[in-house]
C-alpha cells in the first residue's frame, strides 16, 4: 500500500480504453473516481486484468439532502479491493446521481460483495442493479427507511412498530385460541 | 418481613396451614431457580463468569442453565436488546411456563443504555415485565448474583396458595404499553439545551 507507484502501473495496464481520473488520497491508497455508468465496465476490468481477489468494502456517503442536482450528487459509492498476489489496495468512487441511488452490483465478480451490497442497500437504500436476492440484511425486512442516510433522526423513526404489528398479531392469536 | 400484626392479620385471613404451605413452596422455588441465559452482548461474558466457579451461583441454587425456555423459570436479559431480536425475546418469555420472573442485567437490558438509537429496544421492560433491574456496563457477577439475592426475598414474598385459590392471572396480568409509559414520562423532563449551558446539564 505504501508502495503506490507500482500499483498505479500496473492498474493503468490493466484499465487501458477505461475512463477514469485519479484523486488524490490521504492515506496513501491508490483512488480512482469513475463515472456510474462506466463503474461496471471497470470493475469487472479490475476483477479480470489486475489481479485484486478480494473486496474488501461496498459502501457509500451520503452528503446530505441539500445535494441533488446533477453537478453536486447526494451519494458517493465507494468500493474497496484488495490483492493478495500483489499486497497492495485500491479504492473506487462513483456518484450515484439521484435522490434513489442506483449502482451496478458486483456479486457476480466477487461473490463476497453480496452482503456488502445488501448492508449497504439496507442503510443506505442504493439498489444494485443485477443483485439477485437484494433484501435488507440489518433492519426488520419490512422496514421502510433508511437508517444511515442523512435526514434519518439518530432516534429512529418509529422503530418498534414492526414489533407492536407483531405483538398485537399475537395476542390477537392467543384470544382467538383461548 | 411486614410487623406481627401483619402476620396475625394473614394468619387469620388464610389460616396457619396455607401460610405455612406458601412459605414451604417459595423455600423451594427460591433456592432452585433454574435460569434460562439469553446472552445478547458483553453481559453474556460476565453472566458465564457468574455460573463458573469463582463465582458460583450453586451456592444459590441456580447453577442449572437451562438453554430451553419449557425449563426454566428465570430469564436474565443480559445485554443490548434489539428490535429485530425482540420478538424472539418475547417468544422465549411467553414459552417459559409459569412461575417465572425476568432479572433485566445491565443498563443496555435496562433502559437502552448508551445504545439511544433507532435500532435498540430503549429497556426490555417495553415488551416484557421485569423484575429486578441490575445496573453496570457490563454489571459484575457479585451484582447479578445481589440482584438473585433481592429476587429471592421478592420471592419469599409471593402467596402462591392463595394465587391457587384465586384467579391470579389478574395478577400476573402485565400493563401493556407499561415501557411505553416510562419512556414518555421521561420525554416530559426537559431535554438538554447546549445554549443553557452547564446548569441544565446537571439538571437532565
Amino acid at each position: 500500500m505504501n508502495d503506490q507507484s507500482s500499483t498505479t502501473e500496473r492498474v493503468s495496464c490493466g484499465l487501458t480504453g477505461q475512463k477514469y481520473e485519479t484523486l488524490e488520497s490521504r492515506d496513501g491508497m491508490l483512488t480512482l473516481r469513475v463515472e456510474i455508468t462506466e463503474a461496471r465496465a471497470l470493475l469487472l476490468a479490475l476483477h479480470k486484468e489486475c489481479a485484486f481477489e478480494i473486496n474488501t468494502l461496498v459502501t457509500a456517503v451520503d452528503h446530505g439532502i441539500e445535494r441533488e442536482d446533477e453537478d453536486k450528487p447526494r451519494f458517493d459509492m465507494i468500493w474497496q479491493f484488495q490483492s493478495v498476489s500483489h499486497a497492495d489496495r485500491i479504492r473506487i468512487h462513483s456518484w450515484a446521481k439521484s435522490q434513489e441511488p442506483v449502482a451496478p452490483s458486483i456479486a457476480d465478480l466477487w461473490s463476497g460483495a453480496t452482503y456488502g451490497e445488501r448492508e449497504c442497500f439496507d442503510m443506505f437504500g442504493v439498489i444494485f442493479e443485477g443483485h439477485e436476492g437484494l433484501k435488507r440484511l440489518l433492519m426488520p425486512e419490512a422496514y421502510d427507511h433508511f437508517p444511515l442516510r442523512k435526514d434519518f433522526p439518530h432516534q429512529g423513526i418509529e422503530p418498534d412498530r414492526l414489533y407492536k404489528a407483531w405483538d398485537r398479531e399475537r395476542r390477537q392469536e392467543e384470544g382467538g385460541e383461548a | 418481613m411486614g410487623s406481627l400484626d401483619a402476620v396475625h392479620k394473614t394468619l387469620a385471613e388464610e389460616g396457619f396451614l396455607a401460610t405455612r404451605l406458601d412459605t414451604f413452596v417459595n423455600w423451594g422455588r427460591k433456592n432452585s431457580l433454574w435460569p434460562m441465559p439469553l446472552g445478547l452482548s458483553c453481559c453474556g461474558i460476565e453472566m458465564m463468569a457468574m455460573v463458573g466457579p469463582r463465582y458460583d451461583i450453586a451456592r444459590f441454587g441456580a447453577e442449572a442453565l437451562r438453554f430451553s425456555p419449557r425449563q426454566a423459570d428465570l430469564l436474565i436479559v443480559a445485554g443490548t436488546l434489539t428490535w429485530k431480536m425482540a420478538e424472539v425475546a418475547r417468544t422465549i418469555y411467553d414459552q417459559m411456563p409459569d412461575p417465572k420472573w425476568v432479572i433485566s442485567m445491565g443498563v443496555c437490558a435496562s433502559t437502552g443504555g448508551m445504545y439511544d438509537t433507532y435500532s435498540v429496544v430503549q429497556g426490555v421492560d417495553m415488551i416484557l415485565p421485569v423484575d429486578i433491574y441490575v445496573p453496570g456496563c457490563p454489571p459484575r457477577p457479585d451484582a447479578v448474583i445481589d440482584g438473585m439475592l433481592k429476587l429471592q426475598k421478592r420471592i419469599e414474598l409471593e402467596r402462591p396458595v392463595k394465587n391457587l385459590m384465586e384467579d391470579r392471572s389478574a395478577d400476573n396480568e402485565w400493563i401493556e404499553g407499561h415501557g411505553e409509559m416510562i419512556r414518555q414520562e421521561n420525554q416530559a423532563v426537559p431535554q438538554h439545551d447546549p445554549s443553557a449551558g452547564v446548569a441544565s446539564d446537571e439538571s437532565r
